[in-house]
């Protein structure tokens, strides 16, 4: 079963001479469970893609469907219900919310979906033990590190057990062991059978993906099934250790 | 330098605007306020200058032979110059359209005499069948030249409407009354002596005066020590030095001055706690223009100057504006009655002074910080993109995780930034103290422009409510722009949270409730702090031993003040939603 289907997908910017397809009549499907990664250089239109699966932006034409449920037409009120209980975001920039800490950052979408203060502490305290931070609940963003800084929007990503993940450049700000633990955490959402579709241009984490797309000028120019990602992410932890 | 400045005003002209106007506001406020003290003083000198005014009014009471002698025997007094001739003047009511009121009628010549010549402001001087009425007079009873009035029974024309330094303004006309005692309920006006003879037969309640010029203008109090020995004891005179004349003009604006100067406070308060708001909300990128001329090898001395040269110029130019505002506006305010000329009723030189140092001061308080901030920042700190480390309250944030989402959001932003949410707060009470006054004084029985009875208290009364309702109305103003500051200020620099909340699923209408939430918040113990401070200013400021029962309107007050807070909020706030989160978030990871 698709959980994500893609067609037609369009998205311009600009008018005339100024005219820039950011992506240019795309089409995709991804099954659940699987670990796609979309890659090419920059300005190739990954980002956006990634904007336009997640209701973040609007497309100019073509149709986003996301569990059954078209996303390019939803109002602004349907589009925040899907990002409340289908969709979480991981952020090259982790964009947290810098006045909260680590555990209130990860309480907010459930409090967000109508969840308990309560029930938002306890799936905090879960999700940030599974990232292994909990130790570092009680801190703000800026006394983390890089690499906790993006598990805690992983966490956060995962509060309200989206049907699927969307990661932006997910280790574009890390260096070589921020990159290896959150890595490990995508090595893990996989395993456990959480749809993910990552952008990047890092070869290393495009190669931990079931599937990768290679985008350039906004189209698709390759689709390759890698066939799962354990001995290479087993082979880059080695080396990075 | 100067290309940097413009360059900053073009690209910012909303904060310029608003720096500007809140400015404007206050210096003109206070500057009339500190204006008020002699104001009317220098009007009278001007009058006097422009009407021949006389140093002394001597009246006495009736009309006698002896009292007549008596004034003729002033010129004998040391010191005296110049005597003009005894004229009488008449204490009778004139009717008008609206009913009969209170007049001194004053026999005059066709051409005046060297002594007291009245300045005629409109129309004509007076002739014989023609009645000249004073300008507070005409003011008061909105009478206007070709108008008819009847006087001892006989209807004239009005030709002509005209101030006068030899009488107190009105309705001090009588200048010592009929019997001698005192009366502050009539009007002038001057009839040709022929015209008055219907009168002198009538047996109409009279006096005679005169008028002096003394050699020394400055010697009165000298006259008065000695005029009494120049003429029969048997006969009562009353002298009116021109300083005492002048002097009963201020009596009107004695209620009036503690308004205009606390209120100018309060309003300076208010300008500083916007304009510190708005500083705050435009550090990120002072400081990011301070990181920028460092690189290219601007000394600190350029940079501050840099900083703060705008702020400084704007402020400047509020404080003309103020200046000016408040040179056409006190001729309004410092005239009691229209009594006098208004030609030049401005802020003195130490006034314009003085306001120029408070808006200079609202300039650097609000500036400084965030320049020597930007100053003590390494440029590549302030080149990066903004990594908070905010202020915050944890208990608030904790508190926060309990509500529902708009007050989650609401909450949280008030956290971030209390000492904001504080002025906020300062910004909301001040306002509520404002209304509560003026609910409490209008509550008050008005005294109203009775025809027949029009007092002092009257016009005091009339006045002092104007001017509060001025200044309310200008605090009101300075609220809104400053509920619009915050509200701005707050989503400029919570938009990449509030982006990020969308993302996490909350819904534009959450995130603009959100961010009334954090307006209203620090709003509503203001607003309802301002009610027991507005009605301890009214008690302290009006009548201390005449308490006034608490108007329930006042109770308004606060659900008032936080649905406006709530719609002007959401104004910034709704424009700020329609931004697309992606766009928002790749503005603020670039």
């Amino acid at each position: 079963m698709n959980v994500l289907q893609v067609r037609d997908l369009t998205k311009r910017h600009g008018h005339k001479h100024g005219l820039v397809r950011a992506v240019d009549g795309v089409d995709l499907d991804v099954p659940a469970g699987q670990l796609l990664a979309v890659t090419g250089p920059s300005g190739c239109g990954k980002s956006t893609l990634l904007h336009l699966l997640g209701g973040l932006e609007r497309p100019t034409s073509g149709q986003v469907w996301l569990a059954g449920q078209r996303v390019d037409t939803a109002g602004e009120r349907a589009l925040a219900r899907l990002r409340r209980r289908s969709v979480g975001f991981v952020f090259q920039s982790f964009h947290l919310v810098e006045e909260l800490t680590a555990a209130e950052n990860v309480e907010l979408p459930v409090l967000l979906a109508g969840g308990s203060p309560r029930a938002a502490r306890r799936r905090a305290g879960q999700l940030l033990d599974q990232v292994g931070l909990a130790h570092r609940a009680r801190r703000q963003p800026w006394r983390l590190s890089g690499g906790e800084r993006q598990r805690v929007a992983v966490a956060r990503a995962l509060a309200n057990e989206p049907l699927v993940v969307l990661a932006d450049e997910p280790t574009g700000n890390l260096d070589t062991a921020a990159t290896n633990e959150v890595l490990r955490l995508f090595a893990d959402l996989r395993a456990m059978g959480q749809t993910v579709v990552l952008v990047t241009h890092d070869a290393r984490v495009a190669a931990t993906a079931d599937r990768l797309i290679s985008m350039r000028d906004g189209v698709f120019v390759d689709d390759a099934w890698l066939g799962g990602p354990a001995g290479r992410l087993g082979d880059l932890f080695a080396m990075g250790d | 330098m100067v290309r940097l400045v413009l360059g900053d005003l073009r690209r910012h002209p909303g904060p310029a605007a608003l720096l500007v106007l809140s400015t404007l506001v206050a210096t003109a406020v206070l500057s009339l306020g500190m204006s008020l003290p002699g104001a009317t003083e220098r009007l009278y000198l001007q009058t006097r200058a422009a009407t021949a005014g006389p140093d002394v009014v001597v009246v006495a009471p009736g009309r006698s032979r002896a009292a007549d002698a008596a004034l003729r025997s002033l010129e004998d007094v040391p010191g005296v110059a110049a005597r003009s001739r005894t004229y009488r003047t008449f204490f009778t009511e004139i009717t008008t359209g609206g009913g009969a009121v209170r007049a001194a009628v004053l026999g005059a010549d066709a051409e005046p005499g060297p002594i007291d010549r009245p300045l005629v402001t409109s129309g004509a001087w007076v002739r014989p069948g023609g009645v000249v009425v004073e300008r507070g007079f005409a003011g008061a009873l909105r009478l206007r030249v070709g108008d008819r009035v009847t006087v001892g029974g006989r209807s004239f024309p009005v030709v002509g409407v005209a101030v006068t330094a030899a009488r107190m303004v009105y309705p001090w006309a009588t200048m010592g009354g009929p019997d001698g005692g005192p009366s502050d309920r009539s009007g002038l006006v001057w009839l040709h002596e022929r015209d008055t003879r219907a009168l002198a037969g009538a047996d109409v309640p009279a006096a005679s005066l005169v008028y002096l010029r003394l050699r020394d203008p400055g010697a009165t109090a000298a006259f008065r020590a000695v005029y009494h020995e120049s003429h029969d004891p048997a006969v009562r005179l009353n002298a009116f030095t021109w300083p005492f004349i002048a002097h009963q003009g201020a009596v009107y604006l004695r209620d009036g001055q503690p308004i205009l100067i606390v209120g100018g406070w309060l309003l300076s308060f208010m300008a500083v706690a916007g304009l510190s708001t708005l500083a705050a909300g435009r550090a990120a990128g002072q400081a990011r223009r301070a990181g920028l001329l460092k690189v290219v090898g601007a000394t600190p001395g350029l940079i501050a100057v840099v900083l703060l040269t705008e702020y400084l110029a704007l402020a400047l130019l509020a404080d003309a504006a103020g200046l000016a505002l408040t040179r056409l506006v006190a001729p309004l305010v410092v005239n009691p009655s229209g009594s006098l000329l208004t030609a030049d009723a401005g802020p003195s030189g130490p006034i314009a002074a003085m306001t120029t140092v408070v808006a200079v001061g609202v300039a650097i308080l609000t500036a400084l910080a965030p320049a020597v901030r930007a100053l003590r920042t390494d440029a590549v700190t302030t080149l990066a993109p903004a990594v908070g480390r905010p202020d915050h309250l944890v208990l608030l944030s904790r508190l926060a995780g309990l509500l529902p989402v708009p007050l989650l959001l609401g909450l949280r932003l008030v956290a971030r930034r209390p000492g904001r949410a504080l002025l906020h707060a300062g910004s909301a009470a001040t306002t509520a103290v404002g209304l509560t006054v003026l609910l409490m004084v209008d509550a008050q029985p008005d005294q109203g422009w009775d025809f027949g009875g029009v007092t002092v208290a009257d016009l005091m009364d009339d006045r002092s409510r104007l001017l509060l309702l001025g200044v309310t109305g200008a605090m009101a103003a300075l609220a809104v722009v400053n509920t619009l500051t915050t509200t701005w200020t707050t989503v400029r620099e919570s938009q990449a949270t509030m982006a990020v909340a969308r993302t996490l699923g909350a819904t534009p209408g959450q995130v603009t409730a959100g961010l009334a939430t954090a307006q209203l918040l620090p709003a509503l113990p203001g607003a309802l702090a301002g009610i027991p401070l507005g009605l301890f200013a009214q008690w302290f400021f009006g009548h201390q031993n005449t308490p006034q029962p608490v108007t329930p309107w006042v109770w308004l007050v606060p659900p008032a003040l936080l649905l406006a807070t709530a719609a002007l909020a959401a104004v910034p706030a709704r424009f700020a939603v329609r931004r697309p989160v992606a766009e928002t978030l790749r503005a603020e990871a670039a």
